[in-house]
C-alpha cells in the first residue's frame, strides 16, 4: 500500500494517481463517446461493467467505489474496446492499472491469488501434474525442460511481487 | 530448415499435450526445427499484469532473454504468451526509458533484454516460413466438404499496434490457412469477439455467456467445427460446452478443433497420433466427414 | 566620419520625475559625456513646444543625433521619428528612453539608486546614438494584378470583390466546373438556399437590387469586367518577389471550346460512352462528355480523358453544330504576371475506408454526407429521392454516424466544425420531404454553434429525428438478414442498441485539398499540424501569410461554412487589396548585411530565418554566400544569432553597436549587484514596461537593454556582460510559441541553456543566467524574476571570472 499512500500523500487526485502509472497514462482523454461500451462483449451481458462508466467513475475521483468494486475484475482483456477508442485512450491497459492499485491496497479475487502462488512456487501460473508428465512420453513428447523459477524469484522480488503478494497473504 | 525456439508456457504442458504434439509434428513435417529452452517461465499473460504490470514485463522479456541468448526467434502455439511476450518485445524495443526500467530489474538475473529478436504465433511461421503454396503441395487429405468456423480469439489480433499479426478489424490468416487444407471457411456473426476464457475462474458465468454465444452462432452459419488457435480459447470453447450443459440445460455438440490438428489430418496423419480423445466435445463428426 | 553632435532632451513628465530622481545631477552628468552638445529639460518632448524644441536644435545643424527621455515610449517614438525626418534627420538617428515606467516608478523606494540608474541608461543612449547610422527606404513596384487559386465559394467571393476594386484578376480552378465543394451539398444552411448561388457582380447594373443572389452561371461572374476564369487548370510554378510574381498555369485540355461551344448539349446525347458518376457518387452514369449538373459555370460540356474513345468514335464532333469540340487539343502553359496570390483551395471529405468497422469501403449502403446530398439534391442522380445504393430501394430507416475520422486521434484529432450542422440540416430535409423515413443521429456531442443554428437542432427534434448519445462500435451485416445493424450505447439510457439500417450515413471529416501539400510547397507557405494552411496569426491576421503579399481564405485555412467562407474571403479580398493598392511597397532597410568575405558555405541562417529572406548565391570563386532579400527581411536578427562566423550583422546592431551599449549601461555602479537584463521590443519590454506602469519595486541594479528579438543575441554578448560588471544577465523575450519573429526566443531559450554549460566549464554558477519568456501582462513576473535574481546573487557573492573568458 506504501506507493497507494505516497501518492495520496502527494495530493495526487485519483485521475492523476492512475495517469502517473505504468498503463494508465491515456485515462485523461477519454471524452465518454461510449465507443467502448459498444465494443465490450462483457458490457453487453451484465450490467455490472461498462468500460466508460468506469473510466468515468474514476476521472470523477470516486477512488474507492472503482478500487474497491467488482467491475475492474470483470474486463475480459479482449482489447476490442482499446482497438477502436478514437481517443487512443488504452482502456485495458488503464483496467490493468486500476487492478495493480487495487492488489497493492490488498483487493484481490482467489483465483488471481491462486495464480500468483503457483508462479512463486513453479515458475507457472498453472501447475503441471506428475500424471501429465508422465503421459507426455506415452505421447511421444521430449520431457519438460526446468522452468527457471530461481530466476523468476529474484525478478518477483525486484519488482516487488513478492511484498505485494505476501502483504496479501497475511490480511 | 529454419529454426526457432518453442514457448510452451504454462496451459499447453499442463493441460493440452495433445495440442503441443500436433503441432509439433505439423512444424516438423513442414521443416520446422522447434528448439526447448531450459528455464523458461510463466509469459505473465493477463492475471500476472493485473497484479503488476511493470513485473509481467521483466518477466516477458527474461523469457525473450533467453531467446536472445540462444540466438533465436521465439514460436509460441498460445496466443496468451504471444500477446504478452509480443507487447513486452515490442514496447520495450520502443521505448528506451522502459527499456533502461526493465533492465535494471533483469540485471539481477544477469540479463540483458537487447530487442534483437521477433515472437511469432506459429500460424505466422505457416504462412511466413512454410508459404500457403508449400502447404497446399503438402496437403494429402484434403479436408474439402469441411465447413470450419475460425474463431482467433482476441490476443492474437489485439493490441494490434503492438502485434502486427493481422488486421484487428478483418484477419484472414486463419481463414486463409483452413482454405489452403481444402475446407471451407464460413462466416458467423461476432466472429471476431472473446471466448471468454480469462473470465474463467473469476466469473464463470459470464464467461460461459461469452462462449455459449460462439458456439450458436458458429452453428446456425452451419459449421462442422470451429478451429481455434490458442488453448484457452480451446478450453473455453470446448470444456466450456459440458458446463454450458448443465447450466443452461441445452445440448452443444459443436467439435473444437486446434488448426494444428486440422492441420495434421490434412497432411495424412492418422487420428490415433494425435490423441484427440483428449477432447471434451467427441470430434467423429468431423473424422467421419474428413477421413 | 562626421562631427557627430548629440541633443538630450530630458522630459521630466511635468514635474513628476524630479520628486525621485535628482535632475541637476542628472543633468549635469549628461552635459559630461563628449559629444553631448546640448541638455535641455521640458516637462514633455513628444509634442507641442517640446519637440519644437528639438526640430529647431535640428534645423539649425546645432545637433545631428537626438536622444530623448520620454515617458510615452512608443507614441513618443513615433511622433519624434516623424518630426525630425520632416526636419531633415534620418530618424533611425534618434533614441528613445523611458526613465519613468524603466527607472523613477520601479525603482521609487531607492531613489539615490534610480538616479544612478537612469546616468546608465542615459550614457548608453548617447553612446549608441553616436554609433547609429542612417537607414535609407526602397520603394518595391507592385503589379495591380492578382491570382485567385480555387473557384469554390471562397475564391469566387475574394476574386469578384478584388475584379469590382479595379484589379485584375484570374480565378482558377483545377476542376472542370467551378462551385467547389460546396456547389455539391445542395442547400446551405443558416439561409437554406442552393449552394451554386452567390453574391452576383455589382457590376451588372440591372441586377443590383437587394435580391441581387444569382446561381453562379446566372450570377454574371464571367462578365465582371477585369476577372478571368480559368478552369481546369492548375498552378504548376510561382517564382519573383512579393509584388510581383510570375504564375506558370497548367491548363489543361476540355477538347470543347468554350467560346464557341452553344451549350445544345448534343454532344452528350451522341457520345456513346457511359461511365459512373463520381461527382454523384457513382448513384448513376454519365457520358465521356459531360456537365456536372445543368446550372454549373461554364456551361460548357467537358470531355473525360480517361473514358473517351477519341478520334476512334468521334461522334462529338460529327453532331456539334457549332465546331467546337476540338480531340486533338493540348495542355497549354499560361503565364500571369501578379502582384499578390490569394489561395481558396478548400477541403475536402476524409475517405472514411480506413475505419473499417464502418464498412464503407465494402458494404454499399454506407455512404457520406457528401453523397446523401446527391440524393437529396432534385439535380442529383435520384431525382431527390433518398435511395438504397445496394439495390436502389427507398431507404426507411437511415442513421447517421457523427465524428467519423475527426475527433479521432487515430486520424484528424480536430472538430471538423460543420458536420453536425450538415447532418441536422440533412435529416430536416430528408424527414420534411419523407416524414415516414425514420431518421436516427448518433452523435458523441451536438455542436451548433452558429447563429440560427440551434434552431435546425430543434427542428430536427420538431420533425421526430431521433438522437442516441453515443458512438458506435460497428456498422455490420446481419449474416442471415443482410440487414445493416449500427451498434450503439445510448449512454443516456445506458442501454445498447443494435439500429437497423438502410441507409448508414457516415459524417466524415473534412480534411485538406489534395494539393494543400503541393501548393504549399509552391508558394513556400506553411501548414499547420492539421495540414490545412496556417495563418499568420489567427486572432489579428488570419487571412495572411508569413509570405507578403500572399493570403488564403475559406476552407484552405479550415473547415468552414459557407457564410464563414464568404466572411473570410472578404477580409482576404480587402487585405489582397491593401496589398496592391499603392502600386509600391516602400520598406525601411532596417536589414541584415552580409560581410561577404567572412561568410562561408553553410547554410545556417538561410534555414532559419522565418521569412525566406535569405538564399545563397555563388561567388566568383565558387564559393556560396548569403544573400539578404532587402524586400523581405524583417529586421529580427535571428540570423545574427545563429551565424557561427560573426558574417551578418543587422544595421544598427553591429556588435560594437550592442558592447557599447551594454558596457555603457553597466559602468555606472550601483549598491546591489549589477543586471543585465536583455530584453526584445516585443513582449519581453512590453513586460519590464508594465512592471513600471504599476510600480512594482525591483532593484535599480537591474540594467534593461532592449534588442529587436531576443533571437538576435550570442553567447559572447553574456560574456561581455560578466567581463562589463554584470553579476548575473536575463533574457526576457516572447514565450517560445507565441515569438513576434517565430523562432527567436526558441533560439535564445536554447542559446541560454548552452550557455549555461558553458559558464559551468568555467567555474561560474549558471544561476548567473537566465531566460524569461512573458507576455506583456506579465510584469510581475518580471518584476519577481528581477528581485530573485539580484537576491541570488547576493547570496552568492562577487562572480570570479578567470582570465581564460
Amino acid at each position: 500500500m506504501e506507493r497507494a499512500e505516497r501518492e495520496k500523500a502527494a495530493g495526487l487526485s485519483f485521475p492523476e494517481e492512475v495517469a502517473s502509472r505504468l498503463g494508465g497514462e491515456t485515462i485523461k482523454l477519454c471524452y465518454q463517446c461510449g465507443t467502448c461500451a459498444s465494443s465490450c462483449p462483457v458490457a453487453k451481458i451484465t450490467p455490472n461493467f461498462n468500460p466508460r462508466e468506469l473510466i468515468k467513475l474514476s476521472l470523477l475521483g470516486e477512488r474507492d467505489e472503482v478500487i474497491s468494486g467488482d467491475a475492474i475484475w470483470l474486463c475480459c482483456s479482449c482489447y476490442n474496446c482499446q482497438e477502436r477508442c478514437p481517443q487512443k485512450v488504452e482502456i485495458a491497459e488503464v483496467i490493468y492499472a486500476l487492478r495493480n492499485i487495487a492488489f497493492e491496497e490488498g483487493r484481490i479475487p482467489p483465483i488471481y491469488s491462486e495464480f500468483a502462488s503457483a508462479l512463486l512456487r513453479d515458475g507457472r501460473i498453472i501447475k503441471v501434474s506428475k500424471f501429465v508428465e508422465k503421459k507426455r512420453s506415452t505421447l511421444g513428447l521430449p520431457p519438460l525442460k526446468p522452468t527457471g523459477v530461481e530466476a523468476l524469484t529474484r525478478i518477483l522480488s525486484a519488482t516487488g511481487f513478492n511484498k505485494l503478494y505476501e502483504r496479501r497473504e497475511r490480511k | 530448415m529454419k529454426r526457432y525456439a518453442l514457448f510452451l508456457g504454462c496451459t499447453i504442458p499442463a493441460r493440452q499435450p495433445n495440442y503441443e504434439l500436433s503441432a509439433r509434428k505439423a512444424l516438423t513435417k513442414l521443416g520446422i526445427e522447434l528448439v526447448d529452452l531450459a528455464e523458461t517461465t510463466c509469459c505473465a499473460p493477463p492475471p500476472v499484469r493485473s497484479i503488476d504490470l511493470e513485473t509481467s514485463l521483466a518477466v516477458a522479456a527474461y523469457n525473450i532473454c533467453l531467446a536472445e541468448e540462444a540466438g533465436l526467434d521465439l514460436v509460441t502455439l498460445c496466443s496468451g504468451c504471444f500477446e504478452s511476450l509480443s507487447v513486452a518485445n515490442n514496447m520495450l524495443k520502443g521505448d528506451e526509458h522502459l527499456k533502461n526500467r526493465i533492465n535494471r530489474v533483469l540485471s539481477e538475473v544477469g540479463k540483458e533484454f537487447l530487442g534483437s529478436r521477433s515472437v511469432k504465433h506459429y500460424l505466422q511461421v505457416l504462412v511466413e516460413d512454410v508459404g500457403i503454396e508449400r502447404l497446399k503441395r503438402n496437403v494429402s487429405r484434403s479436408l474439402s466438404g469441411l465447413r470450419a468456423a475460425a474463431f482467433y480469439g482476441c490476443h492474437a489480433l489485439r493490441p494490434s499496434g503492438l502485434l502486427g499479426l493481422d488486421d484487428p478489424e478483418r484477419p484472414r490468416i486463419l481463414d486463409d490457412l483452413i482454405e489452403a487444407l481444402g475446407a471451407e471457411s464460413v462466416e458467423y456473426r461476432n466472429k471476431l469477439k472473446c471466448c471468454g476464457g480469462l473470465l474463467r475462474g473469476y466469473s464463470d458465468e459470464l464467461a460461459l455467456d461469452l462462449a455459449r454465444e460462439k458456439i450458436i452462432n458458429a452453428s446456425r452459419a452451419g459449421a462442422d467445427c470451429i478451429v481455434t488457435l490458442c488453448p484457452f480459447c480451446f478450453v473455453a470453447l470446448d470444456m466450456g460446452q459440458l458446463q454450458m450443459r448443465s447450466r443452461y440445460k441445452e445440448t452443444y455438440d459443436m467439435p473444437i478443433l486446434h488448426y494444428s490438428e486440422l492441420l495434421c489430418l490434412a497432411l495424412g496423419a492418422d487420428p490415433k497420433e494425435l490423441a484427440v480423445q483428449t477432447h471434451k466435445v467427441k470430434i467423429d463428426k468431423v473424422l467421419d466427414k474428413v477421413l | 566620419m562626421e562631427n557627430v553632435k548629440v541633443g538630450v532632451f530630458l522630459s521630466d513628465c511635468g514635474g513628476q520625475l524630479p520628486k525621485i530622481l535628482d535632475f541637476d545631477a542628472i543633468m549635469g552628468y549628461v552635459k559630461g559625456i563628449p559629444g553631448v552638445v546640448l541638455v535641455e529639460r521640458s516637462s514633455e518632448f513628444w509634442r507641442g513646444e517640446g519637440i519644437k524644441k528639438i526640430l529647431d536644435a535640428v534645423k539649425r545643424g546645432k545637433v545631428n543625433r537626438v536622444v530623448v527621455a520620454e515617458s510615452v515610449p512608443k507614441l513618443g517614438e513615433i511622433n519624434i521619428a516623424q518630426a525630425v525626418e520632416e526636419a531633415g534627420l534620418n530618424p533611425y538617428l534618434v533614441e528613445v528612453v523611458d526613465l519613468k515606467n524603466g527607472c523613477a516608478w520601479p525603482h521609487r523606494e531607492t531613489p539615490r539608486e534610480a538616479t544612478e540608474k537612469a546616468k546608465a541608461m542615459l550614457l548608453a543612449a548617447v553612446e549608441r546614438v553616436k554609433l547609429l547610422e542612417p537607414i535609407e527606404k526602397i520603394e518595391f513596384p507592385v503589379l495591380q494584378s492578382a491570382l485567385v487559386i480555387g473557384g469554390g465559394i471562397a475564391g469566387m467571393q475574394a476574386a469578384m470583390d478584388l475584379a469590382e476594386l479595379g484589379f485584375e484578376v484570374y480565378l482558377i480552378e483545377k476542376e472542370p466546373f467551378l462551385g467547389g465543394i460546396a456547389a455539391r451539398a445542395g442547400t446551405f444552411f443558416p439561409t437554406d438556399d442552393c449552394a451554386i448561388c452567390i453574391q452576383s457582380s455589382t457590376s451588372d447594373v440591372k441586377t443590383v437590387t437587394p435580391t441581387s443572389r444569382k446561381c453562379v452561371y446566372r450570377s454574371g461572374i464571367s462578365e465582371v469586367p477585369n476577372l478571368k476564369i480559368l478552369t481546369n487548370a492548375k498552378v504548376v510554378k510561382v517564382e519573383g518577389v512579393p509584388g510581383n510574381y510570375r504564375v506558370t498555369v497548367e491548363k489543361r485540355p476540355r477538347y470543347v471550346d468554350e467560346s464557341k461551344c452553344v451549350g445544345c448539349n448534343l454532344c452528350i446525347e451522341a457520345c456513346p460512352v457511359e461511365v459512373p458518376d463520381d461527382y454523384n457518387a457513382g448513384l448513376k452514369t454519365r457520358k465521356a462528355v459531360y456537365i456536372n449538373v445543368p446550372n454549373v459555370y461554364p456551361p460548357v460540356p467537358v470531355i473525360d480523358e480517361d473514358a473517351c474513345k477519341f478520334h476512334e468514335c468521334a461522334r462529338c464532333v460529327e453532331v456539334c453544330p457549332s465546331d467546337a469540340i476540338n480531340l486533338d487539343q493540348k495542355a497549354e502553359l499560361v503565364s500571369l504576371n501578379v502582384g499578390s496570390i490569394i489561395v481558396a483551395v478548400g477541403f475536402r471529405e476524409f475517405n472514411p475506408s480506413v475505419i473499417k468497422e464502418y464498412h464503407y469501403d465494402d458494404y454499399p449502403d454506407v455512404i457520406t454526407h457528401l453523397e446523401l446530398a446527391r440524393m437529396i439534391d432534385g439535380f442529383g442522380p435520384t431525382g431527390g429521392m433518398i435511395l438504397r445504393p445496394s439495390d436502389r430501394k427507398p431507404a426507411k430507416k437511415i442513421v447517421m454516424i457523427q465524428c467519423v475520422g475527426s475527433r479521432d486521434r487515430r486520424y484528424n484529432p480536430y472538430c471538423s466544425s460543420i458536420c453536425c450542422m450538415i447532418s441536422l440540416k440533412h435529416a430536416i430535409l430528408i424527414k420534411e420531404a419523407h416524414p415516414e423515413i425514420d431518421v436516427t443521429i448518433c452523435y458523441i456531442d451536438i455542436r451548433t454553434t452558429g447563429r440560427e443554428h440551434e434552431k435546425y437542432y430543434e427542428r430536427a427534434r420538431e420533425l421526430g429525428v431521433k438522437f442516441v448519445k453515443g458512438r458506435p462500435t460497428e456498422v455490420f451485416m446481419d449474416p442471415e438478414t443482410k440487414r445493416l445493424i449500427v451498434d450503439v450505447e445510448d449512454a443516456l439510457l445506458n442501454r445498447f442498441l443494435e439500429l437497423e439500417a438502410d441507409l448508414v450515413v457516415l459524417a466524415s471529416a473534412f480534411v485538406p485539398a489534395e494539393d494543400a501539400g503541393e501548393i504549399a510547397e509552391i508558394l513556400g507557405l506553411e501548414l499547420g499540424e492539421d495540414g490545412f494552411f496556417k495563418e499568420y496569426n489567427a486572432k489579428l491576421r488570419p487571412t495572411e501569410t508569413k509570405v507578403k503579399g500572399v493570403f488564403i481564405c475559406g476552407g484552405a485555412v479550415f473547415p468552414k461554412d459557407a457564410p464563414t467562407s464568404s466572411l473570410h474571403a472578404h477580409s482576404a479580398a480587402i487585405k489582397a487589396a491593401k496589398f496592391l493598392l499603392n502600386g509600391k511597397i516602400v520598406k525601411d532597410q532596417r536589414t541584415a548585411v552580409v560581410k561577404e568575405e567572412y561568410c562561408g558555405d553553410c547554410e545556417f541562417c538561410p534555414v532559419i530565418c522565418p521569412y525566406n529572406a535569405i538564399s545563397l548565391v555563388q561567388t566568383g570563386n565558387g564559393h556560396f554566400v548569403a544573400r539578404v532579400s532587402e524586400l523581405l527581411c524583417e529586421g529580427c536578427g535571428v540570423c545574427v544569432g545563429t551565424c557561427p562566423l560573426n558574417a551578418i550583422e543587422l544595421k544598427n546592431w553591429r556588435q560594437d553597436q550592442m558592447l557599447t551599449q551594454i558596457r555603457a549601461l553597466l559602468s555606472v555602479k550601483a549598491s546591489k549587484p549589477l543586471v543585465l537584463a536583455i530584453c526584445c521590443s516585443e513582449c519581453g519590454h512590453a513586460a519590464v514596461d508594465s512592471s513600471g506602469m504599476a510600480m512594482l519595486q525591483y532593484p535599480a541594479s537591474v540594467r534593461v537593454m532592449k534588442v529587436p528579438c531576443t533571437g538576435i543575441i550570442q553567447v559572447q554578448h553574456f560574456l561581455e556582460a560578466f567581463k562589463a560588471g554584470a553579476q548575473g544577465v536575463m533574457v526576457v523575450g516572447c514565450k517560445s510559441d507565441g515569438c513576434h519573429y517565430e523562432v527567436g526566443s526558441q533560439i535564445a531559450g536554447r542559446k541560454v541553456e548552452l550557455a549555461k554549460i558553458l559558464l559551468k566549464e568555467y567555474g561560474v554558477e549558471p544561476e548567473r543566467l537566465e531566460m524569461l519568456n512573458v507576455v506583456y501582462i506579465e510584469g510581475a513576473r518580471f518584476a519577481e524574476a528581477a528581485r530573485r535574481m539580484v537576491e541570488r546573487l547576493e547570496k552568492m557573492g562577487p562572480l570570479r571570472l578567470i582570465e581564460s573568458v
